[in-house]
């Protein structure tokens, strides 16, 4: 192999893994720092934490993939969430309370859905008025008080399969459809066709607005179950729960390389982004970090690995376009 | 069509602010309201600090209950919405629309110091609560002494925290008036008192039970002992107590929080809690109104007083899991 083919390569595998390499940098930082970090207990504590808000990052993926986001999925979640706790109390069945939370987090999703695709409210606009409709429904709901005594719905939150945690086995779950979704499917090709260019999206058939549509229901049908966990886990229904889950969402999504022009994005980065978070504030607490610092360090490790990622992804596009380029130059010898 | 349309909407906007802005305040020119027995009905506004807070919503209710007790006082509830700007304003339009008094329970204290002022030199009576606005000439106040909330806790724990003990500690917020009071007695009524104990992990989790579950399960993995939870609410301390319910390694932890909550009450009950002092709304809520219809009709001119902070252990929690049974909080 030449020495230019050897350097393309390494910058395809830089630029296309680079978000992977930062998370692996991280976990062996993290390893030298305390030996706690490593231990098959504390990583099984993180995936736990991290679950409610990746699970949310994956339908802000495929939100942000297709040119739109999600500000409402806290409060849509805290409102699925008590009212899935309380028709547990009601009827002492988890599957009924399952598909409340469910049902709840998919019809939020469709209002959300027809005000964005039938009256072509900006998605941020449009989703900022659900997050301020269903906390104030969850708290009227409730009357600002958290439910307790909960019984057996914990076994979501907290259960174990194998030792594992039940809400980092169901990220796991919705990591993988995310995945199938996105990589397998016509509706995940549209996604991105439509997020890379909405007009051409349509011109080429696409029905922008039923798959615009169908991405709210799916982050629907995972805000639902994010709000089972969260309740769960917490061992309450709490309204004013999961404030700020949103921007972990998409805070998520965005490390994890999901650009939010729209059109790029894939669950595997999203997850490497949620982790990448999850791993700073465990080992800033490990290590006794001042908490204002933790502040400032997570900020500043954020943006250094968004650069990183970003600087990894421009190079892979100038070799693109210089290879196009030298191609073209070709060509128009040869005429 | 549509430009006319568009004109059409926009000249009946404007006709209709205008009308509005020409007609004066229904509570300026209305007659005072009389109470069935024929007393003037005061109107009374209450300005929480933010509903989506579990106490603030809790007070704000036993407050609501509390007011439907006197014949001679209407209450309006607003929503702070935990933000300084809104809480501001909320005051504001009450002492343009006129109210004969208004409670405020501040967001953060020096923001609504001169709004607070404001009612009072519009010759309304102002109640400041949980936590005071101290200093404001003319104002009263209805609190709980955030301090003696956690010396209760602290004196307690002076006996029962083993030597040489390992400590965690949960914080509210940084710069909250009672978050701070609290963490300020703990270290002059405990730790200060204490050399020999170690505070192996100390965060803040904003009141919240799901960051202190994270913060728990963290210093779970990193200390192979833990003594004693110093939490600054009941919150955070039942969401570290979550973490290790069912490790036998930790079986034996004492853990202390304030407040009171229905949650605090069941875990000490159970045994997993070692104690909180209450905070109770309904006491807050009944000294409320009490002092409001003094200050109204003329009894008193200026009321300061505080609430009791009964320490809970399980030596004396049925009768505050009663309370809240009563309240419904716990069915």
């Amino acid at each position: 192999m030449s020495t230019d083919n050897k350097s393309k390569l390494w910058s395809d595998i830089r630029s296309k893994y680079s978000i992977y390499f930062v998370l692996t940098a991280l976990f062996i930082i993290s390893w030298m720092a305390n030996e706690n970090f490593v231990s098959a207990e504390n990583l099984k504590n993180i995936s736990a934490q991290i679950s409610v808000g990746t699970i949310l990052a994956f339908g802000q993926t495929v939100l942000i993939i297709s040119g739109m986001l999600d500000l409402s999925s806290g409060s849509v979640l805290a409102l699925a969430g008590v009212l899935s706790i309380s028709s547990y109390k009601m009827t002492g069945s988890l599957l009924i309370a399952f598909i409340v939370a469910i049902v709840v987090g998919v019809v939020c999703n469709i209002l959300n859905g027809i005000m964005i695709t039938k009256f072509k409210t900006p998605p941020f606009i449009a989703t900022l008025a659900m997050m301020t409709m269903a906390r104030g429904a969850a708290l009227m709901y409730t009357n600002g008080q958290n439910i307790y005594q909960i019984g057996n719905y914990i076994i979501f939150g907290q259960g174990r399969i194998m030792g594992i945690p039940a809400p980092a086995i169901f990220m796991i779950i919705v990591l993988l459809i995310t995945w199938y979704i996105l990589r397998n499917t016509v509706f995940g090709r549209s996604i991105y066709a439509i997020g890379g260019n909405e007009e051409a999206a349509n011109a080429s058939g696409i029905n922008v607005e039923r798959i615009k549509m169908k991405a709210f229901v799916y982050n629907g049908i995972l805000v639902g179950i994010a709000g089972v966990l969260f309740m769960s886990r917490v061992n309450g229904g709490m309204p004013n729960g999961a404030q700020g889950y949103e921007f972990k969402a998409l805070t998520a999504a965005v490390i994890g390389g999901t650009s939010f022009t729209g059109g790029i994005g894939t669950a595997g980065g999203t997850l490497a982004g949620a982790f990448i978070v999850g791993f700073l504030d465990n080992i800033m607490v490990l290590a006794g970090v001042n908490s204002y610092l933790q502040q400032i360090v997570r900020g500043a490790i954020i943006a250094l690995a968004v650069i990183y990622d970003i600087q990894a992804k421009t190079v892979r596009t100038k070799r693109k376009h210089g290879f196009a380029e030298v191609k073209q130059s070709n060509i128009e010898k040869s005429i | 069509m549509k430009k006319w349309l568009v004109a059409f909407l926009v000249v009946s906007l404007m006709a209709s602010i205008l009308a509005g802005c020409s007609q004066p305040a229904p509570a300026a020119t209305e007659a005072p309201e009389e109470s069935e027995t024929g007393e003037k009905v005061y109107r009374v506004a209450y300005i929480a600090r933010a509903q989506a807070d579990s106490f603030a919503a809790w007070l704000a209710n036993a407050v609501k209950e509390e007011a439907a007790k006197y014949d001679n006082i209407k209450l309006d509830v607003f929503d702070g919405q935990a933000n300084d700007d809104t809480e501001n304003g909320l005051i504001e339009n009450a002492i343009t629309n006129k109210y004969d008094c208004i409670m405020i329970q501040p967001n953060n204290g020096e923001a609504q110091r001169p709004y607070a002022e404001k009612a009072v030199a519009a010759g309304i009576v102002t109640i400041t609560t949980n936590a005071r606005i101290s200093g404001i000439e003319g104002a009263s106040s209805v609190d709980a002494d955030p301090y003696a909330q956690a010396a209760v806790n602290a004196v307690l724990a002076l006996e029962q925290v083993p030597k040489d003990a390992k400590v965690v500690v949960l914080n509210g917020p940084p710069g909250n008036f009672h978050a701070d009071a609290r963490r300020e007695s703990w270290q002059k009524e405990f730790f200060d008192k204490r050399p020999d104990v170690t505070i192996v992990g100390e965060e803040i989790a904003n009141w919240n039970k799901d960051e202190a579950m994270n913060y728990m399960e963290t210093w779970v993995q990193a200390n192979d002992r833990i003594d004693a939870i110093i939490s600054m609410n009941d919150n955070m301390a039942a969401g570290a107590l979550e973490v290790i319910k069912d490790n036998p390694k930790f079986k034996d932890i004492l853990s202390y929080g304030v407040d009171g909550t229905a949650e605090a009450c069941l875990l000490i009950e159970s045994g997993a809690m070692t104690a909180t002092s209450l905070q109770s709304a309904y006491d807050l809520a009944t000294k409320l109104l009490d002092t409001a219809n003094k200050l109204l009709t003329g009894v008193e001119k200026q009321i300061d007083t505080d609430i009791d902070c009964p320490l809970i252990t399980k030596d004396n929690v049925q009768q505050y899991i009663e309370m809240h049974k009563r309240a419904g909080a716990i069915k």
